[in-house]
């Protein structure tokens, strides 16, 4: 695996496990990714492919059992953090990590004043006393712009509405200026003209403290508008990683391009259809021995039944993002190049389109 | 807060008064006659004695002078007991029930929070396996049963010491008071675990409590002002209703500890028709019980700002 120098975070073949009356989950199945100092990473992929897995393992978040991490390692700036609570003589999460959730509805405590669960961390991590914890909660409502803070720090989570309640997470999850913040799908559970104000206060906050930003979502209106880089998951796996120009415009794995054929489009001089992948992921029960989506791929061959593809290292725009793809296509005896199937893919989409 | 409070008692004078009317005609339609005994033989004492206790008057109009007699807070004097005021009764006798009453409410209470806290944690384990084993027998075991069995116990124990270490029945002290309330509040308690263990596991698998782990914050934090806080919400909406069973069902555990409380005079009452008596406790407990429910009430808003602010 190459990483390039400098990376703020590394996480390198991460398998996480769960119990269940069913048998053993492999949620996640060797996920590596990197993020550098002040860049966004987006990972992306279907409900149930493991990202937010990936993240809550990595924080300790994930109740323990039933969930195992059975291999891998992250690095917080060389260290390793998994089951760890402090490197550097401080407190990893909170301190070091910030992290918001999907729900903001339900991710604060009903019965805590917004100002008190801002304060918090700051009491614990910076050793403030109650008064400027206080002051500083009010001064971190306003920098993620909630109107009236000081009244707003004495009111309870069900007085506010859920963009608010988001705003006030962000505000909980950089009081301790750490130097990642893993968002969970930050947006999913707003509406639009709100997701647009939170994804514009993130882009922000990243500006002003530098921090990097690890965004977890599956919309890739979204990726586009904020990542630097993009990590596709898919069955518990990253299928295809790269800056996000490279995702978007020379996408290889055959994944990378369904998805972007199942994303509507408002523009009407696109005369192409909204193409559905069809099928569904495997189950992770027994995960297949081959690529995890050859059943659902178009250009499956019986290699991809039956091993696992190595990363190939394509071309990049960016020389520290590298560009790779987890695909048997790749290789240099396949039926097509990736940039040819990339062709195709893009041809029998527009011809469909031009059939409806 | 105070518009709350202030609100919750008008409603409970409400309460009170339904008590009130619904006890005088359900007492005066009950067959049977409370001078039915050796005071009202011949007639002429008959008459004297119902003037006295004002029974020959219309049900309306001895309506109207109970419900006057109660706002003055006067119950009346008793038909059986000769010359003894209801309220002397109440003044003797119901601060040892109420006493014993809110020791066996604390004991629930305390008990309940801790034993189902712990049973959360310790899901699916040991701990868990062993309280929730006592949690069953104390709620399916009647009382009469674990007080006696308890006394039973008591006497082995301090026949084996030598000493008292409890004394087995009777009155006076705290030592007095701690089996008996122990007893009675079992029950409760057994049942306010068990609601404590459901609404913190919940509470535990929440996602602010995940929030707060995601924060960084020590185990005992997340424990007291994430979990517990929130998790003992249950537990207090349903402690009105238990301090009303546990009072109202006291009589048990005073008749075998011999203890010198109201409900032995309640019982006795309804057994010989005593209309003032039955009248006095009935209201007074029932007044009792809906200043127990709004104080409940009053402390559900205090803890959880949902409720206060609506």
């Amino acid at each position: 695996m190459t990483q390039a120098t400098g990376d703020l975070l590394t996480v390198e073949n991460l398998n996480v496990e769960f119990d269940t009356y069913g048998g053993i989950v492999q949620a996640v199945r060797g996920v590596d990714f990197s993020v550098a100092a002040g860049e966004t990473l987006a990972i992306v992929g279907e409900s149930g492919c493991g990202k937010s897995v990936t993240v809550q393992s990595m924080m300790g978040l994930i109740p323990m059992p039933p969930g195992r991490i059975t291999q891998g390692s992250a690095r917080l700036r060389g260290q390793e953090i998994l089951g760890q609570s402090r490197i550097d003589g401080r407190e990893i999460r909170g301190a070091q990590i910030g992290m918001i959730f999907q729900d903001p509805m339900t991710a604060l405590n009903p019965t805590m004043t917004i100002g008190d669960q801002i304060a918090e961390p700051l009491q614990v991590h910076k050793g403030m006393s109650r008064a400027e914890a206080a002051r500083e909660a009010i001064r971190l409502l306003e920098v993620t712009r909630i109107p009236e803070a000081a009244t707003r720090a004495k009111q309870y989570p069900f007085e506010f509405s859920g963009g608010m309640l988001q705003r006030a997470m962000i505000a909980m999850a950089i009081a301790c200026k750490p130097e990642i913040l893993i968002a969970d799908e930050p947006t999913t559970a707003l509406d639009v003209t709100i997701q647009a104000q939170i994804l514009d206060l993130l882009q922000d906050l990243q500006r002003e403290t530098g921090m990097a930003i690890v965004l977890i979502t599956h919309d890739l209106g979204v990726v586009a508008r904020m990542a630097d880089s993009v990590a596709v998951m898919y069955a518990g796996k990253v299928v295809e990683r790269g800056s996000v120009d490279d995702i978007f415009y020379r996408s290889a794995h055959p994944y990378t391009l369904g998805l972007k054929a199942a994303m509507p489009s408002n523009d009407p001089t696109l005369k192409q259809s909204l193409q559905p992948i069809e099928g569904s992921p495997p189950d992770l029960f027994s995960p297949p021995p081959g690529c995890g989506y050859a059943p659902r791929c178009p250009h499956a061959m019986k290699v991809c039944q039956q091993q696992q593809p190595p990363e190939t290292s394509l071309s990049s725009t960016e020389t520290n993002r590298p560009h790779g793809s987890h695909c048997w296509l790749h290789e240099a005896d396949s039926p097509f190049k990736p940039a040819e199937l990339h062709f195709i893919e893009n041809d029998s989409a527009v011809e469909q389109g031009a059939a409806s | 807060m105070w518009s709350f409070i202030l609100k919750r008692l008008a409603q409970g004078v409400i309460t009170v008064w339904f008590i009130a009317t619904a006890t005088f005609f359900a007492m005066h339609n009950v067959p049977g006659d409370p001078l039915l005994n050796d005071r009202a033989m011949t007639a002429a004492i008959r008459a004297n004695v119902e003037a006295k206790y004002g029974l020959d008057k219309p049900v309306a109009e001895q309506y109207v002078i109970y419900l006057g007699n109660l706002i003055r807070g006067d119950f009346g004097i008793s038909f059986t007991q000769e010359n003894r005021e209801v309220n002397d009764i109440i003044r003797e006798h119901f601060p040892v029930s109420a006493t014993l009453g809110i020791l066996a409410v604390l004991f629930a209470a305390a008990g309940g929070v801790l034993w189902g806290a712990l049973t959360a944690l310790y899901r699916n384990r040991m701990p868990d396996y062993v309280i929730m084993f006592f949690v069953i027998l104390g709620i399916s075991v009647p009382s009469f049963v674990i007080a006696a069995v308890s006394q039973l116990m008591l006497v082995g124990v301090n026949s084996a010491l030598g000493v008292t270490l409890l004394p087995v029945a009777g009155w006076g002290t705290l030592s007095h008071m701690l089996l008996p309330a122990l007893v009675l509040g079992l029950g409760t308690m057994a049942y306010l675990t068990r609601l404590m263990r459901s609404s913190m596991l919940e509470v535990i698998s929440s996602d602010y409590v995940r929030t707060a782990k995601a924060k960084g914050l020590p185990a005992a934090r997340i424990f007291t002002k994430h979990q517990l806080r929130n998790a003992i919400l249950p537990v207090i909406t349903v402690l009105g209703p238990s301090i009303a069973a546990i009072t109202t069902g006291g009589f048990v555990v005073e008749l075998v500890f011999a203890i010198p409380g109201l409900g032995r005079y309640f019982v006795q009452a309804v057994q010989q028709l005593d209309y003032t008596v039955i009248m006095g406790t009935t209201v007074f407990y029932g007044a009792f019980l809906v200043f127990m429910v709004i104080v409940v009430d009053v402390l559900y808003g205090l803890i959880d700002p949902r409720v206060r602010m609506q």
